[in-house]
């Protein structure tokens, strides 16, 4: 899988990096179970200081997607790992996207739709890869 | 043969300097990252023949000087060695001032043509390439280490067989022509020279294991393929010298001791067999390397640049104190540099080699 992310953009890096695992994980490039590379390695790879690569995987950590365990690594959680506390947490993440969309104007319907065909591009492109 | 031996390295060293911007990473001319789709930029692709013409000019007409200087004028051994590592010294400075010209160029015209004015600056890395990096493991570099402990031993076993001067420099005819009193350390002081460099060698191979596997946005299949074949290629001449010159200078160490193993002709042909064999492994690596990433490939239609030019210092030095990278690729030429802002790479090349100059005045 392929992590690109850029240094001048207003994003934090580290939150690039989190972000651009999670879609690979939902996208199926990445399999749960399957270990990310070494802090150190994945810091050498991308030219970057090895404290935004840990803020990463410590970002991930917390909302459950990764377990770091001593000596393998970054492993990538399966769905069984996550409970109500996860769901819980992700729908106060939702909650303030939701009102900035309605306050920006967006109908019911829109907020729907965006949701449904993001929802089939991640499909999609795990069907590609198969 | 001295001539030989200097009029062909001066020739390889010429032949590498002139192909080099053809070596090279395909998207770095001259030290300085091009997007994808100006590389055939025609004023650039100038720069890069009118660099090789004039390299190779100026490298032709000296070697065939030196060789007729030699030759003509019956030029004393000691004359021709400085003769040869003066051309040595004149090929490779003339063809870096050119680097420095050509440098200048390509930046001012990338500057100019404003290649770069609205691309987004980007860093890529693949989470699967490490498993298809085909580096050697680390535990290959032990046996000639273990070697070479062995012969250490076996001298000291045999320390009264040795003689009460022992060599420490051969001439061109493999014969010894320097000698030094025999003590426990001057006994040793070859093996433990190779020793120390066969330690340093497995530290730049861990060092390099350990660096990043940089890929470029735009070109992501062509850098990756090279990205590997300079790892894969890297590690093999390496283990591959280390393991030439364990042979080499355990066949002298055994000669000191055992006088009559080698005859006289295979003093002589050995080590020129090495070089020879050193020679042509640097030129495979280097072709190899080189061709590895300069098949067609598809460019992407976004606008992006992965150019790292702001840590590399007049296209040659990279220093990046955030990147945990010991060595990364050379920009201008095949194979590694350090990372200047790193002090690991600092400590792997120069620890070992204090430790030979301070083993050699004990």
């Amino acid at each position: 899988m392929i992590i690109r992310i850029e240094p001048e953009s207003e994003v934090p890096l580290y939150l690039q990096i989190s972000n651009q695992i999670i879609e690979g994980i939902a996208r199926e490039h990445i399999q749960p179970g399957q270990s990310l590379p070494s802090v150190r390695t994945f810091a050498a790879d991308l030219g970057i200081n090895m404290h935004t690569v840990n803020k990463s995987y410590h970002h991930l950590e917390q909302k459950g997607i990764i377990r770091i365990v001593p000596k393998s690594g970054a492993i990538i959680s399966s769905p069984q790992d996550f409970n109500e506390a996860s769901l819980e947490r992700l729908k106060n993440d939702y909650r303030p996207l939701i009102a900035e969309s309605l306050v920006v104007g967006m109908s019911n319907q829109q907020i729907q739709e965006l949701v449904t065909s993001m929802i089939e591009e991640f499909k999609s492109s795990k069907e590609e890869t198969q | 043969m001295t001539l030989t031996i200097f009029f062909f390295i001066s020739l390889i060293i010429a032949g590498i300097q002139t192909a080099i911007p053809f070596l090279v990473n395909r998207s770095v001319i001259f030290g300085v990252t091009i997007p994808e789709k100006h590389l055939q930029n025609e004023t650039l692709l100038a720069y890069k023949k009118n660099y090789a013409k004039l390299v190779g000019l100026l490298s032709i007409i000296l070697l065939a000087g030196y060789a007729l200087w030699s030759l003509i004028q019956t030029a004393t051994e000691e004359q021709i060695v400085i003769g040869g590592i003066l051309l040595e010294f004149v090929i490779i400075l003339f063809s870096f001032s050119l680097y420095f010209y050509y440098h200048g160029k390509t930046l001012k015209l990338k500057a100019d043509k404003q290649w770069t004015g609205n691309l987004k600056q980007i860093r890529v890395a693949d989470l699967s390439a490490r498993s298809r990096d085909e580096m050697l493991p680390w535990q290959v570099f032990l046996l000639p280490i273990i070697i070479t402990v062995g012969v250490i031993g076996y001298t000291l076993l045999k320390y009264d067989l040795l003689p009460q001067q022992i060599p420490t420099h051969w001439g061109p005819n493999g014969q010894p022509d320097a000698f030094t009193e025999k003590t426990l350390m001057s006994s040793i002081l070859m093996p433990l020279t190779l020793f120390v460099m066969q330690l340093m060698f497995l530290g730049i191979h861990l060092g390099t294991k350990k660096s990043g596997i940089k890929l470029s946005g735009e070109s992501t299949e062509a850098s990756r393929q090279r990205q590997l074949a300079l790892r894969k290629y890297s590690s093999w001449l390496m283990f591959f010298v280390s393991f030439l010159i364990t042979v080499l200078l355990s066949f002298f160490q055994l000669q000191i001791i055992h006088p009559d193993i080698i005859s006289a002709t295979a003093m002589f042909a050995i080590p020129l067999g090495f070089l020879v064999i050193i020679l042509v492994s640097t030129i495979v690596f280097a072709v190899r390397v080189g061709r590895s990433d300069k098949f067609t490939i598809e460019t992407t239609e976004e606008k992006l640049t992965d150019s790292d030019d702001t840590h590399w210092k007049g296209g040659l030095f990279y220093f990046n104190k955030n990147d945990p990278s010991i060595f990364v690729e050379k920009r201008f030429g095949v194979g590694w540099t350090i990372n200047f802002a790193n002090p690991i790479g600092y400590l792997i090349i120069f620890v070992p080699l204090i430790a030979i100059l301070v083993f050699s005045f004990l």
